[in-house]
């Protein structure tokens, strides 16, 4: 199913902003929140994982019920999860669309990466204190 | 030891009344502080020593070896790019721009992903904006503009405007009228007097409907705009023309969506109608408690604000092409220094994968996604814990932030400094 995804800081993740390589901040970076009554649309649950595919590439995150949102839009906190799928493309102005990304979701049985994982993804070598 | 006023060096509010109870060097307590203050000076997750990166491994080095290798890479790049900048203080901002003029470099600061629309309008139809001090001892109308103050500048509200009495305002609560614009509710709107729905990308089309309004265009409004009723924007519209003073914040929201900097200067256009009227002002969110240094820092030496290329022996700058995004796009740098910054998690995925592939070096505290990007990280003291510099607050307020104790750590300056030297040494 196709869906617009915007983008934010929470407090959840600005608190885990300094210790990226740490499980509570793959699970609020990798969360994705919907309206519930699109998750019924896409037969998934609170916590299911799905994979989220944009301009940008493709990554596995985790759902979130959020009745604040309206159908159709998905919130993503910023982060490498959130940019892994916009475009690099900023139409002249150095700026990406991380505002607004259209993004298809699809249940998958696959678990989200962790950070550095994303990063060996990107050609990087993660690193463990 | 109970240390007083003390700046918290997180986001551009740089609340600067935090009690921290420190004991030799660890964090016992934080008063006064957001959670993301708290969890920023408690926080122990540092990196201990540099790291390098050699063929499929990372290994300890040292800072001798880690700063002359930086310096070796910075020299041997043809098209270097120095980015972040927004995490550190002035001083170490000042070095980095004299830096890059020697080599040639592009420097660009997280403006580039945060408010870099936001200087592009303000350089075309100027900056009517305020003090923090003067919102909250004199507005009786907040709007906040694609902003969520409650999740990113936790503190705003309690300090500047919603929840905290001013001088001629004596009771904020009952006499400060609340708007939040945003594409979706958040806890912020929850809290606004008039809560304004827009659709995705349609702020441009509401910021034109208000100004028609306060122009007294209103008759030619349509029924709905970008979601948004006419009925609601006349609500709005009257709540701004019968403030006494009125302050707009804006966010990401705008800066990141269909429109940009446009919808910036809309909004500044918008302010300047209102101040045919009333008193008005607008003024950026920002972002990283120091990035309105970095600005500052750039422009005082260059001229520019962000996204600044040497390459042609004198300071040019185009954002859209010298902004980091394009430049990491189009894989055009062959180095990059990344200081108090985290492009890893923050740039998109392609960007990422050409920082992977050029040599990378950071310098930051902490191990970020960059880390494993880069070939280099050295870690160095976090100014306003272990070291002290100054940073200019989201109103452009320099506030000095202090050092509560000392550990091994080198500040930026240090760090910098001595890669300056070897660069300035070898360029004669």
């Amino acid at each position: 199913m196709n869906f617009l995804m915007t983008t934010g800081r929470t407090v959840r993740q600005g608190s885990y902003v300094e210790r990226k390589n740490t499980a509570p901040y793959r699970d609020e970076a990798s969360c994705i929140r919907m309206n519930p009554v699109d998750m019924f649309d896409l037969l998934v649950e609170e916590g299911d994982a799905v994979r989220v595919t944009g301009a940008g590439g493709s990554v596995v995150m985790r759902v979130r019920q959020d009745p604040m949102l309206p159908r159709g839009l998905v919130f993503v906190c910023l982060g490498p999860y959130a940019n892994a799928l916009a475009s690099p493309w900023t139409h002249g102005t150095g700026m990406p669309d991380f505002k607004t990304v259209p993004v298809s979701i699809e249940p998958t049985t696959e678990q989200p990466l962790p950070v550095s994982a994303l990063m060996r993804e990107c050609g990087g070598m993660p690193y463990e204190d | 030891m109970r240390i007083e006023d003390v700046v918290c060096p997180f986001c551009g509010c740089l609340c600067d009344d935090l009690v921290v109870s420190v004991e030799g060097t660890k964090v016992l307590s934080v008063e006064n502080g957001c959670t993301l203050a708290t969890e920023k000076f408690t926080g122990d997750h540092r990196l201990a020593h540099p790291i390098r990166r050699t063929g499929g491994a990372w290994e300890k080095t040292t800072y001798d070896d880690a700063i002359r290798e930086t310096a070796e890479i910075l020299l041997d790049a043809e098209r270097p790019l120095l980015y972040g900048w927004s995490g550190t203080f002035v001083e170490a901002q000042t070095l980095g721009v004299h830096m890059a003029e020697l080599l040639g470099a592009v420097i660009d600061n997280t403006s580039t992903v945060c408010h870099g629309p936001s200087i592009l309008a303000i350089q075309e139809v100027g900056h009517p904006g305020c003090t923090l001090g003067q919102v909250k001892n004199r507005a009786d109308v907040i709007v906040y503009w694609g902003a969520n103050p409650i999740e990113a500048h936790p503190r705003h509200m309690s300090r500047y405007t919603t929840f905290t009495d001013g001088f001629f305002v004596k009771s904020a609560f009952r006499d400060r009228k609340v708007i939040v614009v945003d594409i979706r509710e958040t806890d912020s709107s929850e809290i606004a007097d008039e809560f304004v729905k827009v659709t995705p990308g349609g702020d441009y089309a509401v910021l034109t409907a208000l100004r028609m309004i306060v122009r007294g265009k209103g008759d030619l409004v349509p029924a709905t705009v970008s979601g948004v009723t006419r009925e609601q924007l006349f609500r709005v519209a009257e709540i701004c023309l019968s403030a006494r003073f009125g302050a707009i914040f804006f966010g990401l929201g705008l800066t990141m969506s269909r429109g940009k900097s446009k919808n910036i200067r809309n909004a500044i256009e918008l302010t300047e109608e209102l101040n045919r009227h009333t008193k008005f002002t607008i003024s950026p969110m920002r972002g990283h408690w120091n990035v309105y240094g970095s600005n500052e820092v750039f422009t005082w030496i260059t001229g520019y604000p962000y996204a600044v290329d040497f390459s042609r022996g004198i300071a040019f700058y185009n954002p859209g092409e010298t902004t980091s995004v394009d430049l990491l796009r189009r894989k055009e740098c062959d180095a990059c220094l990344v200081v108090a910054s985290d492009p890893g998690a923050h740039f998109p995925r392609a960007c990422a994968e050409h920082l992977a592939s050029i040599p990378t070096v950071q310098i930051d505290p902490h191990m970020n996604a960059t880390t494993h990007l880069s070939r280099i990280q050295i870690p160095v003291a976090v100014t306003g814990i272990d070291a002290e510099g100054t940073a200019y607050r989201m109103d452009g307020v320099p506030i000095r932030t202090r050092k509560l104790f000392s550990t091994g750590y080198p500040d930026d300056v240090s760090v910098l400094g001595r890669i300056y030297s070897l660069v300035k040494e070898a360029k004669g």
